[in-house]
């Protein structure tokens, strides 16, 4: 359609900068045409609304034409501009009736009185309102002022029609509703649409073509069904729906890699081993036996929606690191009506060669107190022989009346794993603790990294940290005695969404399919 | 909330004593002969009698009537083209202009108006500035010119405030959609921002009419004696003549004047704000 259609409005390389300097539109060019209902859809701050101001003439661009059937109408006031706008919140004349409000623009070029009767009446007929003309606009629901708004605008018989998310007052039902109401109307009057949302069900169901927009630039532009099933970038694959974006590589043109499996595909016009970002919707993967699937995994987690069952399968586990964990009971000595107390600890060897005495106690949680008055006393000497080699040393604290304990200390090479499929590396550290420490903790996960000085970070750059999402243990922290135990750390593995009808139990080892039309491939962008 | 009903007491019992119960007395030495005795409570109707026949008050009432009317519409017209320029104006600018707006205010009225008198006598500002151009004098001080000006200056800032207001607190989305809808500046004034300021209006009429309507001082002070009005008749009926009977008469006749005068804008104020409500 869009091939024989006319181009109504261009866009010319929008620019716009507001006085502030903040730039919100970055060089926008866009051809709409006739009778198109066209989407502009982003989250907000995108500069949709500001595209739509720019066009109803509410706003001057700062550089860029704008043009209506051919004619550069960046200087043409808007009350002179064939276009009408449904403004966010209505902006209903309060102090005019329903069909006063819409006569409103009628009134203005000086119609005669039957003409307007005519024109207002057919246009509240249009959008079911016909009973409501004597009312005040104040009393009408939102959905009815919704509808007097569009009606207000439709009656001029614009060539184009200005929504910025109208929808948005409403509630879901109504908007639903409204969604269907547009679409026909938009059909029925056979004008050009443009519709500003941040959602993307309403584009999706709505329009012939949906521009999808972020920070002040096109994303992509295409019709409900491309932008769904080919986004080009990631931003577009995660605005637009669920998605699972998974990391892979074009070894050839219609195969790609990824799990280490290669897979069929439609994509050509990639380098050779170019590395991508694989797209695959939930719906289009399906859990099976594990035998039959095209991947294997684990249920993480399932919840009933109803319709459906959205449920995460873990293919691959991230990279995890396991450490130990040496917990001990807390047996201060005492001497002199004094205490003192302290935890053997380990230490990285490439920490071993700069260390002070405030280090080590602190290493050590060391600490002495008057057994009466549990007023804190100072350790005054720290004595030890660690060298930087790896091996057990003794560490001696002593206050000043003599008072002191020795621990031990383990010298280790660097707790590290590295791994090559996420381009990731953990670290963590074995360590000591205290069985009240443990018992007290109240985010025993996060106390647990803490403790072990657990971080991820990526192999390509040192300081983009990666999350440890999971701390695993085999331990009851409420009942835990003194003893060795083994904490694992792991960042995210390889998760799918899936959307299917089949119930799974969680823990369960499945397989998951997918047909090879349904694998989207797009160029590696930026990470969000 | 129950237990806090208590605390309102205090209140209620002071605008019984200063509000309900002045009301009352004027109400009963309206309805009552002079006499020396406080407490002879003989009925009459002859001080309103009095007032309505004789053709000197019902004059003075008329003047009253007439220069606050000539206020307000001068108050309107000046004060709706500032207010509406001081709205279209940029928050800080608005807020400046707002100060300085109010700011006279902060002076006592009376202090304001002997600064006019000063202006405009004979050998005032500005006869003498006239002079130096061998004009004058013009007789300004003691005529109702005078007095008009002196209710204008003081009284404009109510008018300026309520339609800045009004105008201020009206979604400036409308005025784009009238613009979108293919109406021009002007038609968009005339057919939105006016009527929707339409309320502040009627509130700042209420508010420069009723004291303009029963003013004792400017008249006097600018007027200079010459110039009577209803307030000043009040005013020396009770502190000169002594006559508190015939004085609440007149002060009931202008209370109920204000009342009758208050309904009607009220009325219009309604049918603006549901206008086309049928």
């Amino acid at each position: 359609m869009a091939e024989e259609a006319k181009k109504l409005i261009q866009f010319k390389n929008i620019i716009k900068t507001f006085e502030d300097g903040t730039v919100v539109l970055k060089g926008i060019s866009l051809d709409i045409y006739e009778n198109e209902f066209v989407t502009l859809l982003g989250p907000s701050g995108c500069g949709k609304t500001t595209l739509l101001r720019i066009l109803g003439g509410f706003l001057q661009p700062t550089e860029g034409k704008v043009l209506f059937d051919g004619e550069d109408i960046v200087n043409v006031p808007p009350y002179k501009r064939e276009i009408n706008t449904v403004f966010q919140k209505y902006a209903l004349f309060p102090h005019m009736n329903v069909y006063d409000n819409v006569a409103f623009g009628l009134t203005i070029k000086k119609e005669p009185k039957d003409v307007i009767e005519q024109k207002v009446m057919r246009m509240l007929r249009l959008v079911n309102l016909e009973d409501y003309a004597r009312r005040n606009v104040t009393e009408m629901s939102g959905g009815q002022q919704q509808r007097i708004a569009i009606a207000r605008a439709l009656v001029n018989e614009p060539s184009v029609l200005l929504l910025d998310e109208p929808l948005g007052a409403l509630d879901l039902k109504l908007r639903k509703e409204m969604q269907h109401e547009l679409k026909s109307i938009q059909q029925e009057v056979g004008i050009t649409f443009i519709f500003v949302t941040h959602d993307q069900e309403e584009a999706l169901t709505m329009s012939d073509k949906i521009v999808v927009m972020n920070a002040g630039e096109i994303q992509q532009i295409g019709t409900p069904t491309e932008i769904y099933r080919r986004p080009v970038n990631e931003f577009v694959a995660n605005f637009i729906g669920e998605t699972n974006i998974i990391d892979g590589v074009m070894p050839e043109d219609d195969c790609v890699i990824f799990e280490d499996k290669k897979f069929p595909c439609s994509a050509r016009g990639f380098d050779k081993n170019e590395k991508v970002d694989v797209v695959i919707r939930p719906e289009h993967l399906d859990i099976v036996p594990r035998d039959q699937g095209m991947l294997k995994g684990v249920v993480k987690s399932q919840l009933f929606k109803g319709m459906h069952y959205d449920t995460i399968v873990e293919t691959r586990a991230g990279t995890s690191i396991t450490v130990r964990m040496q917990v001990s009971e807390d047996k201060p000595v005492t001497n002199n009506g004094e205490k003192i107390s302290a935890s053997g600890f380990f230490l990285d060897l490439e920490d071993a060669t700069e260390l002070n005495d405030a280090k080590i106690i602190a290493l050590a949680s060391a600490e002495a107190w008057d057994a009466e008055t549990e007023e804190p006393i100072s350790i005054k000497t720290v004595e030890h022989d660690i060298k930087p080699e790896t091996g057990d040393y003794s560490v001696t604290f002593s206050t000043g009346a003599g008072t002191s304990i020795t621990v031990q200390a383990k010298v280790v090479t660097a707790n590290k794993a590295e791994s090559t499929v996420y381009q990731e590396e953990i670290y963590a550290m074995n360590f000591f603790k205290k069985v009240e420490d443990i018992q007290e903790s109240m985010a025993l996960d996060t106390d647990l990294k803490m403790w072990a000085n657990a971080s991820a970070w990526s192999l390509e750059d040192e300081n983009e940290k990666v999350e440890i999402t999971d701390v695993k243990y085999d331990f009851d922290p409420e009942t835990i005695t003194p003893g060795v135990y083994e904490v694992t750390f792991a960042t995210e593995g390889y998760e799918y969404k899936v959307s299917t009808t089949r119930a799974a139990e969680e823990g369960a080892e499945v397989g998951l399919i997918f047909r090879p039309e349904d694998l989207h491939v797009m160029k590696r962008g930026v990470r969000q | 909330m129950k237990q806090f009903r208590t605390m309102t007491y205090p209140y209620v019992l002071w605008i019984a004593a200063m509000i309900v119960l002045p009301m009352l007395l004027i109400v009963l030495y309206a309805f009552t002969e002079s006499g020396n005795d406080v407490l002879t409570f003989r009925f009459t109707l002859e001080n309103f009698a009095r007032f309505v026949t004789d053709r000197v008050f019902l004059a003075v009432l008329w003047r009253s009537l007439y220069i606050a009317l000539v206020t307000t519409v001068i108050c309107i017209l000046l004060g709706y083209p500032i207010a509406y320029v001081i709205a279209q104006m940029g928050e800080r600018a608005n807020t400046i202009m707002i100060l300085l707006i109010t700011m006279p205010t902060w002076v006592n009225m009376l202090v304001r108006t002997y600064a006019w008198m000063g202006i405009l006598q004979d050998e005032g500002v500005l006869n003498s500035f006239l002079g130096l151009f061998g004009l004058g004098p013009v007789p300004m001080i003691h005529t109702s010119f005078a007095v008009i000006l002196g209710m204008v200056y003081n009284f404009i800032p109510f008018m300026i405030l309520q339609i800045h207001t009004s105008l201020n607190k009206m979604d400036k989305n409308l005025l784009n959609a009238a613009a979108d809808l293919g109406a021009d500046r002007i038609q968009t004034f005339l057919r939105v921002t006016l009527p929707l300021s339409l309320p502040g209006v009627v509130s700042g009429i209420t508010l420069v009419f009723l004291p303009a309507v029963s003013s004792f001082f400017i008249p006097k002070l600018l007027g200079g004696g010459q110039y009577v009005l209803v307030g000043n008749v009040i005013e020396s009926q009770f502190l000169t003549s002594g006559d508190w009977n015939f004085g609440s008469a007149i002060s009931m006749i202008m209370a109920i004047i204000i009342m009758v005068s208050m309904y009607f804008t009220r009325k219009i104020d309604v049918s603006v704000a549901s206008a086309g409500k049928e």
